[in-house]
């Protein structure tokens, strides 16, 4: 039997998709913009049992051997895939979960690939952001729908109640903050004092929320997949469901507008100044977006990607990874440092 | 750096011969590979973090944990006033050599410090965190300084 990725992923959709009597790969390729999940883009041609033959697109996301948010379980995000399929907010229709590692060595799950390409969310060669404004203008209208709609979804008629409602109260950030404090402790490296003081001012000021909505947890430049469509850009797609979670909406938008997103410049995102994004985000949604409770997240955005450069750090210093791209996060982590000292006001903060 | 540098160069070497090598088909080009792997090793065992860095971190360190203890005894609050003591106590404890020691000496001491204003009210801790708001700016520009630019959207866009 042939044991290649192919030919398994062949064999894997062969006995899913109904009508088919045989699965081709016709290519299939790693991607290397995501940093945590193994994700692979193949293409099949598909013989059916009435003699025709069709291609689809597919992409496969696999728990990693180690990575950024070890350990990994690939089932919350395929159900809360699954359970979007049908949903207005454009998320790719996910219908295979695979948790025995016999079939790809270790769980993934499959879902049909969207058209469109995702913007790198770094500044070009020329310093300038990576979205044109016309790009900027037709797409930000768009992004901004899609997060109401995403916190508008009722996710206790969409099946969702396993990703476990925080209780009324500040209980949505101090679980958050519990969560990836945990992450950083798990880690056993030293924590910068400037972190320390941050999760000491996190602890004091959780704030509450009334309300409690599915939390992508990633929802940014980055994992926005656009398709170029005759009548300007279109957002076709949200990707990467790894940290999604109940809690307060305005978890996603701080993380959205966040310094970590920024592309070199000084949009949230690339799209438009954070304070705009804030309005519009509280036009489309009907919400207040409270400063207090941003404030909280926006310093829980760095922490949290803290959390996650340290995973990976720690994963590399133990050598259950030898990829360097862990490595290099402790490059980069000074830069959530001195973002830290800038949302403390112990540095000046920069011009929006 | 949280990773030792002869890990890193480890890593790298790991990198070229078993991820970017197989990719290569010129000869030249898996020679001039096999050149920098070389070099890589040898290096490996020559190098060590700059002095200098860390040095103006102890001084750093120590300097804003002295201020912060002067602000905590001047507030006339009990509980501040005895953390400011037990500030001045363990900078006094710290061992001046080697380089290292007195580091992590001092960075423990922030760490202690940091826990125990934790447990007072922020109107009395305002002015020591102030001053050690400044190391934390200080230290936070200067890690940042010395980093090249980053390469993290080619390493993204393969």
């Amino acid at each position: 039997m042939n044991d290649s990725l192919e030919a398994k992923l062949e064999r894997f959709l062969l006995a899913r998709l109904p009508g088919a009597r045989g699965v081709k790969m016709i290519s299939l390729e790693r991607s290397t913009e995501g940093f945590s999940q193994e994700t692979f883009s193949f293409v099949v041609e598909i013989d059916e049992k009435g003699g025709a033959a069709s291609r689809r697109a597919f992409v496969a996301k696999r728990a990693p051997v180690a990575g950024l948010l070890e350990p990994y379980d690939l089932e919350p995000e395929f159900r809360v895939l699954k359970a979007l399929s049908d949903d207005p907010l454009p998320s790719p229709p996910t219908p295979w979960f695979e948790p025995d590692p016999a079939v790809l060595e270790r769980p993934f799950y499959v879902m049909e690939r969207l058209p469109g390409e995702v913007p790198i969310p770094a500044a070009k060669p020329d310093g300038s952001g990576p979205l044109d404004p016309a790009t900027r203008a037709a797409l930000t209208p768009q992004v901004v729908a899609a997060l109401a709609r995403l916190h508008a979804i009722d996710w206790r008629a969409r099946g969702l109640t396993f990703l476990g409602a925080p209780r009324k109260g500040n209980d949505a950030a101090l679980r958050e903050l519990a969560r990836w404090q945990a992450r950083i402790e798990a880690t056993r490296l030293p924590v910068p004092a400037v972190m320390q003081e941050t999760l000491g001012w996190l602890r004091r000021h959780a704030p509450a929320t009334d309300e409690t909505t599915l939390v992508h947890g990633d929802f940014r430049l980055g994992n926005w997949l656009l398709e170029e469509t005759p009548g300007g850009v279109r957002l076709s797609g949200v990707l990467d469901w790894e940290m999604v979670h109940l809690g307060d909406p305005l978890e996603d938008v701080a993380w959205c507008t966040s310094l970590l997103w920024r592309a070199g410049s000084p949009l949230a995102s690339g799209l438009v100044p954070p304070s705009e994004f804030h309005a519009l985000y509280a036009k489309a949604s009907g919400r207040t977006v409270d400063p207090e409770r941003l404030r909280f997240y926006e310093l829980l955005s760095l922490v949290k990607m803290s959390a996650i450069m340290l995973t990976g750090i720690r994963a590399f210093r133990d050598g259950r990874t030898p990829d360097l791209r862990m490595a290099i996060f402790d490059h980069q982590l000074p830069f959530l440092m001195a973002g830290l000292a800038v949302l403390r006001g112990w540095l000046p903060a920069p011009a929006e | 750096m949280l990773i030792p540098p002869e890990q890193l160069i480890d890593g790298c070497v790991r990198t070229l011969l078993e991820t970017v090598l197989p990719g290569i088909e010129s000869r030249f080009a898996r020679g001039q590979l096999y050149a920098v792997a070389d070099v890589l090793r040898n290096l490996r065992d020559r190098l060590e973090e700059k002095n200098a860095s860390l040095e103006l971190e102890a001084q750093s360190l120590n300097d804003s944990l002295g201020r912060a203890a002067s602000a905590l005894r001047a507030t006339g609050h009990t509980a501040a006033y005895d953390v400011g003591l037990r500030i001045d106590k363990s900078l006094a404890a710290a061992p001046t050599a080697p380089l290292s020691a007195r580091l992590g000496a001092l960075r423990t001491v922030m760490a202690s410090a940091l826990e125990a204003l934790d447990g007072l009210s922020e109107d009395v801790t305002k002015g020591a965190k102030a001053a050690l708001g400044g190391h934390f700016a200080a230290q936070a520009v200067r890690e940042v300084m010395i980093l090249k630019p980053s390469l993290l959207s080619e390493i993204s866009k393969g």
